[in-house]
Formats: structure tokens, sequence, C-alpha cells
């Protein structure tokens, strides 16, 4: 992933295992997203407890990953594309960390759903939050993969895709809205629910922040705080 | 040698035997505060309570430090600090400045190194040097690697003699550029050659402990890289001290590394530890560029 291999092998050697810390947390918070919403789906309480448990891996990885980041700094003086990757690499860990919370988050939400006494909430309550989440975990997949590929143009792809997820989730707040006006007694599962699709729209946008460190890491260009639909390929290059 | 009487005051009194040495183990004095851990588990070399005087001028003193097997020591600190003084003592290249007093205990696998039986040629053939100035003998290639073996009493015969060469050449990555020239003379290799010719020069005679003083500071930025990744590579097999006045270099290659000041050892850790956290607001100032 760093390109041609550097005179001292050991750089090599610890960016490698920088890349490696960074793609099994990457493997691991999709896996908990998946996990989170597959208990919300059944009613799996145990399954979502699992979820919540394991969160301290996803922290135990951050910090794992920053210590990384720390004695590469003080050691290899990194410069050029080797400090655009460390940096890169430091700021998607972060990500991803939050990305862990929010996975840990609709867990949670999973288990006051369906461990409280009161009835079962209607299943099309969560009609918005499965969509959401199909397209929250391709956007994850698919800015891992760039990340991993160095692929610029699919990371603005998944930039891109953002504004999708994103009016999904005013959609859903929408009909979320009407379901209380219908009948009063949802209202309780409705906040659960609405938690629920705000953390995938969470999720949208950190590996929407990811897709951006790519465009950085690849091209040296800060693709921040701009609207991803005004990024012009041709003049990354320049 | 690259440090002679001259570069010193010549008006100073005669050279003076070393102090008895302490027992093996004995505990580092506690009254001269050096931070962090001066001992290691495995130490192929230990040293207590060194102290070196130039005529009446202090080098340096109460200098404990273990080296440790396999590791790679880097010494770090400001001109005059003493870390090239302390590396000289590793191998008694001290004995060749007439004014110079060395007194503490250096012992190498528990041998003292000052103890009047032992043959200082020998002890320099296990613990050999690289110096600043890449300085290979006015001869061939071949026969710069292969005077040390011969002269030891090494080798026997040209096909020996061949074995070793080769070897010595291939670990110190020089092989492949010169085998098709090794009876051309080694001074008209480039710089960064020149180095790993004389690193070759060290391996040859199977040293424990190979000692570097700066040995990349004539060279450029990729003979450098080549040199470091040697470095890394040869910590499988051997030993090794390096002075540096690189802190990049210090940290991109060593294992410990032990910061001088004033004579004095101040602080000693792992490189990763030093570099990121130092405990002592000397070597901080020194590494972050505070200090003069």
């Amino acid at each position: 992933m760093a390109g041609e291999e550097h005179i001292f092998k050991r750089f090599d050697q610890e960016l490698a295992d920088l890349n490696g810390i960074v793609h099994r947390m990457g493997g691991l918070v999709e896996d908990q997203i998946a996990k989170a919403m597959t208990a919300l789906r059944d009613g799996d309480v145990e399954a979502a407890r699992q979820v919540v448990a394991r969160d301290h891996v996803v922290n135990f990885l951050d910090v794992q990953a920053d210590e990384q980041i720390v004695n590469l700094l003080a050691l290899r003086q990194p410069v050029g594309k080797d400090l655009r990757m460390i940096l890169s690499l430091g700021k998607t860990v972060t990500d991803l960390e939050r990305i862990g919370d929010e996975a840990e988050r609709i867990a949670r939400m999973a288990i006051d759903i369906h461990g409280s006494d009161t009835p079962p909430p209607d299943p099309r309550l969560f009609s918005d939050a499965f969509r959401m989440s199909t397209l929250a975990t391709r956007m994850l997949h698919e800015v891992l993969d760039a990340l991993a590929r160095l692929d610029v143009d699919k990371a603005i792809h998944v930039a891109r895709g953002d504004t999708e997820l994103d009016s999904e989730f005013q959609a859903a707040l929408r009909r979320l809205s009407t379901y209380i006006m219908e009948d009063a007694r949802n209202v309780g599962h409705i906040i659960n629910v609405t938690f629920i699709v705000k953390s995938l729209e969470r999720i949208g946008d950190h590996s929407k922040n990811i897709a951006e460190y790519v465009v950085f890491l690849v091209k040296g260009k800060d693709v921040r705080h701009v609207s991803p639909e005004s990024i012009d390929t041709e003049e990354l290059d320049r | 040698m690259s440090v002679t009487a001259e570069q010193i005051s010549t008006s100073m009194p005669p050279l003076m035997p070393p102090t008895e040495p302490p027992a093996l183990g004995e505990p580092v004095p506690d009254d001269i505060e050096t931070v962090g851990e001066v001992t290691v588990e495995n130490p192929r070399m230990t040293s207590r309570n060194v102290g070196v005087m130039y005529g009446d001028k202090m080098g340096i003193e109460h200098v404990s430090l273990d080296i440790g097997t396999n590791e790679v020591l880097a010494m770090i600190g400001p001109s005059g600090c003493g870390k090239s003084t302390f590396l000289r003592c590793l191998n008694r290249m001290n004995d060749t400045v007439d004014i110079c007093r060395v007194s503490g205990s250096i012992r190498l696998d528990g041998e003292d190194i000052h103890d009047s039986r032992l043959d200082v040629v020998q002890l320099r053939a296990r613990v050999g040097m690289v110096f600043q100035k890449p300085n290979p003998f006015p001869k061939s290639i071949y026969d710069n690697v292969a005077y040390g073996p011969r002269i030891h009493g090494l080798v026997d015969g040209r096909r020996e003699t061949d074995a070793i060469v080769e070897r010595s050449l291939e670990k110190a990555g020089l092989w492949d550029e010169v085998k098709d020239r090794l009876e051309q003379p080694g001074t008209g290799l480039s710089g960064g050659q020149q180095q790993r010719l004389c690193i070759a020069r060290a391996i040859a005679v199977s040293p424990e402990v190979i000692l570097m003083d700066e040995p990349c500071s004539a060279l450029d930025p990729i003979a450098t890289a080549r040199i470091e990744e040697l470095i890394d590579e040869l910590r499988e097999n051997y030993t090794i001290v390096i002075v540096t006045h690189s802190m990049q270099q210090a940290a991109r290659v060593s294992q410990r590394t032990a910061y001088f000041h004033l004579g004095r050892l101040i602080e000693v850790g792992e490189t990763n530890h030093v570099f990121t956290n130092p405990r002592h607001k000397l070597t901080e100032d020194y590494i972050t560029g505070r200090f003069g």
C-alpha cells in the first residue's frame, strides 16, 4: 500500500503494521454495525449486548494505532506521501472509533426496544433504519476498499453518496413523525428509532470523512469543507 | 587514529594506570543520577562508574551503562558531551592518547577489558570500530577485508580467505557492487561504498561489538539510508554502539538511546520513549532543539 519500498526496510514494516491495525478496525466496525442491525431486526437482546461488550476492542485498536503513529512520527520523521499516509490513517482511526460508538449506540437502542416489557413495535417503524443501514454500510465498505487500494475515484464516489443518505435521513424523520401522529403510544419506540437513524446518518458522515482523507493521502489536496459534487478530478492532478 | 594527543593540550601529566575496577555486579552509585534504566537483562558490555580525564580536564565521569546483546545503542548529545570519549573507552582506543586516564570498570562478556592479561589487539578484534570518515587502507578492496583475518591468523590459505572476504562484503551489502573488481583500490569506491567496505573490514574478524563514530556524517542521504538499513540488519548478529550528531539517525536505527551532557550520562532508555517522552529536561531540550 505504501508503494515502492524504503531503503530502510523496517519503516515499510511499521507502515504495514499501522495499515493492518486500521483495516482490522475497519472490518470490526463493519461487523459491529451488521450485528447491531441484525439484533434489532431479530429482537435478539443477547446479540445486541455482545455488540456493546465488543466496543472495547475497537477502542483498543484505536489506542494501538495512535501509539504506532506517535512512534512513526517521532522515530521515522516521515515526509511526502509517507507523512500524508500517516496523518490520513491517524484521522481515519478517529472516525472508525466513532463509527464503532454509533454501532454500540444502535445496539443499546435495540436492547431498549426489545428488552422492555412493552409490546414489540410495529416492524414498519424500522423500515427506514434498514434502508439507511444498507446505504451506510455500503459507503463504509467502499471507503475502506478505496483506502486499501488508494482509489481516489471510488473515494469521491463514496463522498458523493452521502447526499443520498442525508435525504433518506430527512425522509425517515418525516415518516417517523407521522407515526407519532397516528398513534401516540408509539412515541417511546420512535424516539429510540430516531436515535438509530441518526447514528446511521453519522456513520455516513464518518465514511465521507475517510473518503476525503483518501483524496488527501493520494493527491495531497484537502477536499474537506467543499461539496463532493464540486470536486474536480482533473484539478486534483494539478 | 582520528583523535591524536596533539589535538588535546600536550602539557599534561603522564599516563596513569587505571584505578582498580569495582567488582562485577557492583551497584551503580546512586549519588550520580542517570535517569532511566542503565542496566539490561542480557548485557554484552557493562560499564560502571567510568571516568576519563585528559590530563586535568574531565572528559566524562560516573558513566554506568550496559550495552545489551544484539541491540543498537545510540549515544547522542552536544559536541564535547563525552559520547565519543565513552565510545572510545569500550575498545580502549583512549590508550592511544598519552594524557588520557580511564577509571572505573568496563567488562565485555563479564571480562574486565583493563585486565593486564588481556591482549588489547584481541580486544579490538572483538570490539571493532568504524570511523566518521571512511578510512580504507590504500590497498585493494580484497586486501582491505582480508587484512584483519590474516594478521589475526583466522584464515589459512587462499580459499578460506576468499570465503571470508565474500561473506564479509555480503554482510556489509557491498558484494554485488564490487565482486567484479576486488583487485581495484578501496579508495576508488564512492564514500558510501568505502564506509561499507570499512564495515566489511570490521566484520571480517568476527567481532562481537561494532562501535561506530558518526559513520554517516560524510555521506549523502541515500548512502546514509543504506548504512542505516545495514546497521538494522547487522543487529541480528552483532551488538552495535553508534555515536551520532543526528538525532533522527539515533531515532531511526537504535533500540536504546543514551543522552550525554557535559561529560555525564543524563538519560538512557528505549529509543521510542526517549524520543516521545524524555524524562530529563536536558534531554527534552536537546532533542526538541531548544538547547544550545
